[in-house]
């Protein structure tokens, strides 16, 4: 009696773990590593979690977004302080590349090469990408910057020290500290205006659409259908912050 | 126990005592309920005052502008990207339905080149661009700075505007 | 607030190539430089005193209690160049009270504490209780009172209790020797973990951060130690200082040795950054690098010690060549500071441009508040070396002599 007890126990004793052995080699075979797929994070959770499209075939370069961003913010007038702003790359026939962003583009951009010097010439939209894996999130001594369940990446200025750790962080140059109040300042993605149903001041006036946003998780969001429909790339995708604004037709040149 | 470790571990005790009650006073109410931060937060970024109001606002009284828009070229153009965050107008007419529009309140009317320049001044990198996928047609490009800069007849310095009419270019 | 927009205007029209609109203000300026540079003279200097206790290096001896109080001195005012630069100084206690555990200047907080409160306060402490209960009953006032204090009541000086202060001691200069290389090695981190720099990036920077660190504060203790002997009056030990020299001599060699290490992996590798960093060694960092770290920092100090290694001079020349090159390397390593933290931060994370420093004399973030935070240690130490002096401590050896 008691020795067939224990080999009952023993015989469940392998088939619970062959179970769990074997299910956990199907599960490694079958989850996909969609890691590759973004090229960054894949979406998390089952709320929201957005993320931006920019088209650079689509921008003309009007710097209404980078205006519209300050208006709407409250961002410092002064040309070193932007959340949002626009570069014009101009690659020469020689191959040099000058990049410009005169005022972040608020007052429109002039053309200063000739144009029988010129190999090719775009404009980039930047702003906070918004990553999954932030260096700037990571850095930060104690926790006033953050990802919101959501995927947007916020600074809490009233908790921030201002230790300026965040803005070496952040690869993308997105981050300034605000002059008045000292504390680290950055792209909200208007969290402010999501939250009343409207869109990011950037997509409000952008002319030609050229930027969308929507949820990563809703296979028939905007961004999905933008990332299904164009090749996407993230900047800087060597450095894996996981980030979630895609650019459309991004040239190599763009850093 | 030797009298210096007591005195000693003494001193630590209380200095490790006094920092973690400090600890649990000053770390803020809601920090650590969704993560390493303040839950508050969120709130307090989703408090913001908002500037821009969406043109479906703008279209509640000025719906003549948008359908004049709607037949041209500017269709697709929010009603802010010229006439920049209107807010302010737009809650001020709602709430004096008929009162008069303080001067400070009324919004910009471009009509320098400059300003429809910003997007149509002639660039390498906008000349391709194709912004209406389904007419296919290219953004217009001229010169600002050449571009019937004058009038012919009476010598003076022409506005774009005198010829285009911004809600139908 | 004015003065600082209009400044940055003025490095809006120096400003080569093409930088972020957002990477023309430099946000780390010298506080940042000294901050580095101070926990290093610390840990160096707690270093030097450490090799004479563990290794029983006894003639070492004179330097060891000046190591000490030194490098207390510069522990006590090592995180304040950090905490005047915050945008919300009154801020900063929340870095122990909400400390981010993926970030290396939050962790830092804990790593400063511990180091200060277990191992340097200790130490010492324990070097010197049995002397403070005696200081207390030979003194009035003030001072007794201090005494009495500092020495939490003991009065326990019993061959026995001396007995356990010297093994505690030991014991805590054993932990302590690894806190030290944790620190500074930590300090490295806060730099070395930052990928979006391609200049700070390295794995190398903590170690290259400890050896400077240890080579800096060696430089020091050797500084104040001839200073204090010219103070006092009295005929310095070359038995000494020509050991602390050669300490010196091996570890610039490691540190040079390291720092080239670094350079060569980053030219042979050549990654996308190559050419901005390549630019900006030869452009705006070529006085600060080549000059003021390379030549006078580093290989006028290897040649000179080098050389003392076989010639020896007579002993007045060999203390003026050691007074000489100890302030070259303090000079040098803090250009090596320099040239990370500020170095770091000219050339644009596009790669396609450069920005310039400008720093003004006055202001939170000016030349006067740097100069502050680099003399307030030395008042310290003054104040230090008066109240527990080292020459003044009951020997138990009869036979080492202690100036």
């Amino acid at each position: 009696m008691e020795q067939k007890k224990s080999k009952l126990s023993r015989r469940g004793f392998f088939k619970a773990g062959s179970i769990i052995v074997g299910g956990i080699a199907v599960a490694a075979a079958f989850t996909p590593f969609d890691g590759i797929l973004f090229a960054t994070e894949p979406p998390k959770g089952k709320g929201k979690w957005y993320g931006i499209g920019i088209d650079i075939n689509k921008c003309i370069g009007c710097g209404k977004c980078a205006n519209a961003c300050k208006l709407e913010n409250n961002v410092p007038k002064e040309p070193f302080y932007f959340r949002s702003w626009v570069e014009q790359y101009t690659i020469k026939n020689d191959g040099s590349i000058l990049v410009e962003s005169p005022n972040g583009g608020i007052d429109g951009f002039k053309q200063t090469v000739p144009d029988q010097d010129i190999f090719k010439s775009f404009f980039v939209p930047k702003m906070c990408n918004h990553c999954a894996k932030s260096p700037c999130v990571q850095v930060c001594p104690v926790g006033a910057t953050f990802e919101t369940p959501e995927g947007i990446v916020l600074v809490d200025e009233n908790y921030c020290i201002g230790c300026r750790y965040c803005v070496q962080a952040c690869p993308y140059g997105c981050r300034f500290i605000n002059p008045e109040k000292g504390t680290a300042e950055k792209c909200t993605l208007c969290i402010h205006r999501l939250e009343k149903g409207l869109q990011p001041a950037c997509f409000e006036v952008c002319p030609t659409e050229a930027r969308i946003f929507g949820d990563l998780n809703d296979p028939g969001s905007k961004i999905n259908y933008f990332l299904k429909n164009h090749t996407c790339m993230v900047i800087k995708p060597n450095l894996n912050t996981g980030a979630k604004l895609y650019y459309n037709a991004l040239s190599s040149e763009v850093r | 126990m030797p009298q210096q470790i007591k005195r000693l571990v003494t001193a630590f005790a209380v200095f490790i005592l006094m920092f973690l009650v400090l600890q649990q006073v000053l770390k803020p109410n809601s920090f650590g309920k969704l993560g390493h931060y303040r839950a508050m937060a969120i709130q307090e970024n989703e408090a913001r005052e908002l500037h821009y109001a969406g043109s479906a606002r703008c279209t509640k009284c000025h719906d003549e502008m948008h359908t004049d828009k709607a037949a041209g070229f500017h269709a697709q153009l929010q009603c802010e990207v010229c006439h920049g965050p209107g807010l302010k107008h737009v809650l001020y007419a709602d709430k004096f339905k008929d009162g008069k529009l303080p001067d400070s309140l009324k919004l910009h009317k471009p009509d320098t080149r400059k300003e429809c320049a910003i997007c149509h001044q002639l660039n390498a990198a906008r000349i391709k661009i194709v912004f209406d996928t389904v007419n296919n047609s290219m953004i217009k490009q001229v010169n600002a700075l050449k571009h019937n800069l004058v009038d012919k007849h009476t010598k003076e310095e022409l506005k774009c505007i005198e010829c285009h009419n911004p809600h139908q270019p | 607030m004015v003065q600082h927009i209009q400044d940055l205007y003025e490095v809006l029209s120096k400003v080569d190539g093409y930088v972020y609109p957002n990477e023309i203000e430099l946000n780390w300026s010298i506080l940042i430089v000294l901050y580095p540079y101070i926990t290093g003279l610390v840990a160096g200097a707690f270093i030097l005193a450490s090799l004479e206790r563990i290794f029983n290096l006894h003639v070492l001896r004179p330097t060891y209690g000046i190591a000490l109080l030194t490098a207390l001195s510069f522990m006590l005012v090592a995180t304040m160049p950090l905490i005047s630069h915050l945008g919300k100084p009154f801020r900063a206690y929340e870095i122990m009270i909400t400390p981010h555990l993926t970030s290396a200047m939050a962790i830092f907080g804990f790593v400063y504490l511990w180091y200060l409160m277990v191992v340097l306060l200790l130490e010492i402490w324990f070097d010197y209780r049995r002397d403070m209960v005696v200081w207390a009953g030979e003194t009035k006032g003030l001072k007794r009172f201090l005494y009495k204090v500092l020495s939490l009541w003991t009065t326990d000086i019993s061959p026995k209790a001396v007995a356990l202060d010297k093994k505690l001691g030991y014991i805590v200069t054993v932990i302590g020797v690894p806190s030290a290389f944790l620190l500074h090695g930590y300090v490295g981190f806060i730099f070395g973990s930052i990928k979006a720099n391609p200049w700070w990036s390295t794995v190398l920077m903590p170690v290259i951060f400890l050896f400077s660190a240890i080579v800096s504060g060696i430089a020091l203790v050797m500084l104040v130690y001839i200073v204090l002997t010219r103070i006092r009056k009295l005929s310095i030990d070359m038995a000494c200082l020509d050991m602390i020299a050669s300490y010196l001599f091996y570890i610039l060699i490691m540190d040079f040795v390291l720092e080239g290490l670094d350079q060569i992996h980053r030219i042979y590798e050549a990654e996308e950054s190559f050419e901005v960093l390549h630019n900006l060694v030869f452009g705006r960092l070529f006085f600060t690098l080549f000059i003021m770290q390379g030549l006078f920092g580093t290989v006028i100090p290897l040649l000179t010690l080098g050389t003392l290694q076989f010639y020896k001079p007579k002993a007045l020349i060999r203390k003026g060549i050691y007074l000489v090159v100890s302030v070259l390397i303090l000079v040098g390593i803090f250009f090596m500071r320099w040239n990370v933290v500020i170095g770091g931060q000219l050339f644009s994370k596009s790669f396609y441009g450069y920005t310039t420093f400008k720093i003004g004399l006055i202001g939170t973030e000016g030349y006067l508040m740097a100069a502050v935070w680099l003399i307030v240690p030395f008042l310290i130490l003054s104040f230090l070396l008066w109240l527990l002096p080292p020459w003044k401590k009951h020997e138990d050896d009869p036979d080492v002599q202690v100036n």
